[in-house]
């Protein structure tokens, strides 16, 4: 089992330090090119290009939830540093979601702190907000809004001006393909367009992290790849991305590091390939979240009623 | 297989009573209800077996039957229920459209409706029950119209699931049972006012042999007609009824097979262009949330509901006094501060229509002040001119000007105290509310005594800061002239103080309490 927090000592210093460099000249130096190729086995390449000195911008900290009886989150530690592609991992049930709630400032923490870029989430949350972008998974939206009302609104209730709201709603809209539902209620929309007009209302104040609850579930593939490829560009210029996810296949490819999270605590995390070891994140994430359940006594199902 | 299907039935009744201890209190008085209204109305009919006057007793029965039959039919399509046995959800199942018509069908019989029609019919054998032929002729009719009406009720709510199954319609559908209620009441008054002890007889007689000869009447006429010797008039109705639910039984087959094959139906999205309110309003979150208050009010039937019952309630509330003697001009003052105590009153659990979409406030540090103050501008928008039209009409009705700053007052006073506590009471005490896409009628499952406590207390709140005014509006119109200018200094004071204090401790309210709002909603 893998334990994270590494660079606990120096965090602070290093988050203030975020505030000087602008994220895009830091990330040119750090971060070069984005291209990687899939790997299935290969040795460490590209999550190692993290600096390691990199700033932190998401820090979380014995982070404690209960509802009632059921704990839902036990003393979850998680650093994020700029630039990294963070996946979090784990089955039905396990936290994920809670986790993400609290650390955008959605759910009330029991115990433990979050702090993004040195802010204090729970302690200056108007600040804090500013800086992060959410996608959460099961809240509605104001769904009787056409798709570019939305977008309008979210942007506006971020502080942001007329003429950049409409500049930035329609840049959205074209990166995402949208443009021919933005005049429809969302309420008309699919689940995949939601979620991805939902993702655009989570960027159009472009912010430092980015925090994505099931960002492809129900999104087609060639709208996936787009969203993929749009927030690899925004990590390669600096931005954070932390996004929980089923699919291991995805966190595989675009993840430089991940958490696995099973019964609100995390079980590992690290780089990929830290993580994975030798096997795929797949295989290593069964085996940690209490292995495969072998069907038995169905084998009436192997003889068909006709 | 029909076993099986009267067995789900059963054990979905059973089921309701594993809900809170105050819904099953609920259920237990509806089903109390039901039963006593079954047993009165059996013992009714017992007692007309031994009445002297037939005629009157049949034409009586089929009135009232056609309408029995009517509202099996329509209930369901104006209110859209929700179907347990819907057709569609055995589906996947693969039963024969033929048996699954019938088993869901003789399920339907499991029921308080279908209990309390049953008792009912067999009360009107008991009356019918003059001769061997009259009796049988009776339990046919009633056999043919407890079918008439299970069918009719399971063809007409599923026509309302399958065809009404749009957003859209489904709203629409509630606006329409509005309408209809709105439109009885003119009946009900003209009713009460009807001379029936002269007319009745001959109104009613006139409509039973209308409505006999119809689909509705046909059943019900058959053992009157037998009684009063219209032998060959019962045989021709007895055949109309079993032609009726003979086609009733086809339609509702043909309904399941369309059912079983068509899967939920999507109606055409409308386009809207441009930004509509947002382009208007000032581009600020304050202007972006009052934007997006107008639009909803607009387009989300849950607002436009309420603000389409507001101008009805005065018209209840002053028709009975008018009967009742109560002089029009004085009658004339009250329409503008009733509806301002509604509109004021709209207000009280606004974040909870949100639901979860809150958390979009929530999420992007929205200050309580602009939030609170954004969500007043749909009220005001309405509240003002209507304020202002309506107390001069009201006045000019009245016919005394002088009386103009007291109605202006009071209902100044009315809305913005209103307004004042519902700002606070949103954002510190949002309960369940109606959710977004449901029909306006469909009540939240979790109502529970505090729900009842906030609307009470904000309802009442306004009415009670405002009674200052009020006061020195009642001497002002029945004493002395000299109060009215009291009455609208102290009523529009008394709004302002309030609306200042009720959005300074909401925006407090709003910011402490924005993960608690979101908790809330979750839970609803």
């Amino acid at each position: 089992m893998l334990e994270l927090g590494a660079a606990a000592s120096g965090q602070l210093s290093a988050a203030a330090e975020t505030e000087l460099l602008p994220p895009a000249v830091s990330a040119a130096t750090k971060r070069p090119g984005f291209k990687r190729v899939p790997r299935k086995r290969a040795p460490v390449i590209a999550p190692a290009a993290i600096d390691p000195d990199s700033p932190v911008v998401l820090s979380v900290t014995g982070l404690q939830k209960s509802f009632g009886q059921t704990v839902a989150v036990s003393g979850i530690d998680l650093e994020v540093r700029a630039g990294s592609f963070f996946g979090i991992v784990g089955p039905n049930g396990a936290g994920k979601t809670t986790t993400l709630s609290m650390v955008t400032g959605l759910l009330r923490p029991d115990a433990g702190s979050v702090t993004v870029n040195g802010i204090d989430v729970w302690g200056s949350p108007i600040a804090a907000k500013r800086i992060i972008g959410v996608l959460p998974d099961r809240l509605r939206l104001f769904d009787r809004l056409t798709g570019a009302q939305l977008l309008y609104y979210s942007g506006v209730l971020r502080g942001l001006d007329d003429v950049t709201v409409r500049q930035r709603a329609a840049d959205l809209a074209t990166a995402f393909g949208l443009e021919d539902a933005l005049n429809r209620l969302v309420a008309d929309y699919s689940a995949g367009m939601t979620k991805k007009i939902a993702l655009a209302c989570a960027m159009i104040h472009s912010p430092r992290l980015l925090v994505l609850d099931e960002p492809f579930e129900s999104v087609d593939p060639v709208s996936a790849v787009n969203v993929t490829e749009i927030l690899q560009k925004y990590v390669a210029s600096g931005g954070t991305v932390v996004l929980s996810s089923h699919g291991m296949d995805l966190i595989q490819r675009v993840c430089d590091h991940v958490a696995i999270i099973v019964q609100g605590a995390v079980l590992a995390s690290g780089t990929i390939d830290e993580v994975r070891g030798e096997k795929t994140l797949e295989e290593r994430f069964i085996e940690l979240a209490g292995g495969r359940k072998v069907a038995e006594g169905m084998e009436w199902l192997h003889s068909f009623s006709d | 297989m029909v076993a099986q299907f009267l067995g789900l039935k059963v054990r979905l009744l059973a089921n309701l009573f594993r809900r809170s201890p105050w819904q099953v209190v609920g259920i237990v008085i509806g089903l109390l209800y039901g039963l006593a209204l079954a047993v009165g109305l059996f013992v009714v009919l017992v007692g007309l077996r031994f009445t002297g006057d037939p005629v009157a007793l049949r034409d009586g029965l089929i009135v009232a039957g056609s309408l029995v039959v009517l509202g099996f039919l329509l209930f369901p399509l104006v209110f859209g229920i929700d179907d347990t046995m819907d057709p569609r959800k055995f589906a996947t199942m693969g039963i024969p459209t033929r048996r699954l018509s019938l088993g869901l069908a003789l399920s339907s019989l499991v029921g308080v409706p279908a209990f309390v029609l049953g008792v009912v019919l067999l009360g009107t054998v008991v009356t019918w029950s003059r001769g061997v032929f009259e009796t049988l002729l009776a339990l046919v009719s009633a056999a043919l119209l407890l079918a008439t009406c299970m069918l009719a009720s399971r063809v007409s709510t599923s026509l309302a699931a399958f065809l009404l199954a749009t957003r859209r319609s489904r709203e629409f559908t509630g606006i329409v049972g509005v309408l209809l209620l709105v439109m009885t009441a003119p009946i009900v008054l003209l009713a009460l006012n009807f001379d029936w002890g002269r007319y009745g007889l001959d109104l009613i007689g006139g409509l039973a042999g209308i409505l006999g000869w119809t689909p509705l009447g046909a059943a019900w006429a058959v053992p009157g007609d037998a009684s009063t010797g219209l032998w060959g008039a019962a045989v021709l109705k007895l055949l109309m009824a079993g032609t009726t639910t003979y086609l009733l039984w086809l339609a509702w087959q043909g309904l399941v097979a369309r059912m079983l094959v068509t899967p939920g139906r999507e109606a055409p999205a409308r386009h809207y262009g441009g930004l509509g309110w947002f382009d208007s309003m000032p581009h600020t979150p304050m202007g972006a949330i009052a934007a997006r208050s107008l639009t909803y009010w607009r387009r989300d039937s849950r607002y436009w509901m309420s603000v389409i019952i507001i101008p009805v309630i005065p018209l209840i509330v002053i028709l009975p006094l008018s009967f009742a003697g109560v002089p029009i001009s004085y009658l004339a003052l009250l329409p503008v501060p009733l509806m301002s105590v509604f509109l004021g009153w709209t207000l009280h659990n606004d974040v909870a229509l949100d639901h979860t979409a809150v958390w979009l406030h929530v999420a992007s540090g929205t200050r309580g002040f602009e939030d609170r103050m954004g969500r007043l501008v749909p009220a005001l928008f309405v509240g003002i001119p209507m304020i202002a039209a309506g107390s001069a009409l009201s006045v000019s009705v009245y016919g005394d000007w002088a009386v103009m700053p007291s109605i202006l007052g009071v209902s100044t006073s009315i809305l913005l105290t209103g307004l004042g506590l519902s700002s606070y009471s949103s954002a510190r005490f949002p309960y369940p509310a109606t959710k977004p896409g449901d029909s306006p009628f469909v009540q939240p499952q979790a109502s529970d005594t505090a729900a009842a406590l906030i609307q009470s207390f904000t309802f009442a709140g306004s009415i009670l800061l405002s009674l200052p005014a009020l006061a020195c509006a009642l001497l002002g119109v029945f004493v002395d002239p000299v109060w009215n200018i009291p009455a609208l200094v102290l009523g529009v004071g008394i709004g302002l103080i309030t609306l200042v204090g009720g959005v300074w401790q909401g925006s407090l309210a709003f910011e402490r309490r924005g993960p608690e709002m979101i908790s809330s909603a979750i839970r609803a």
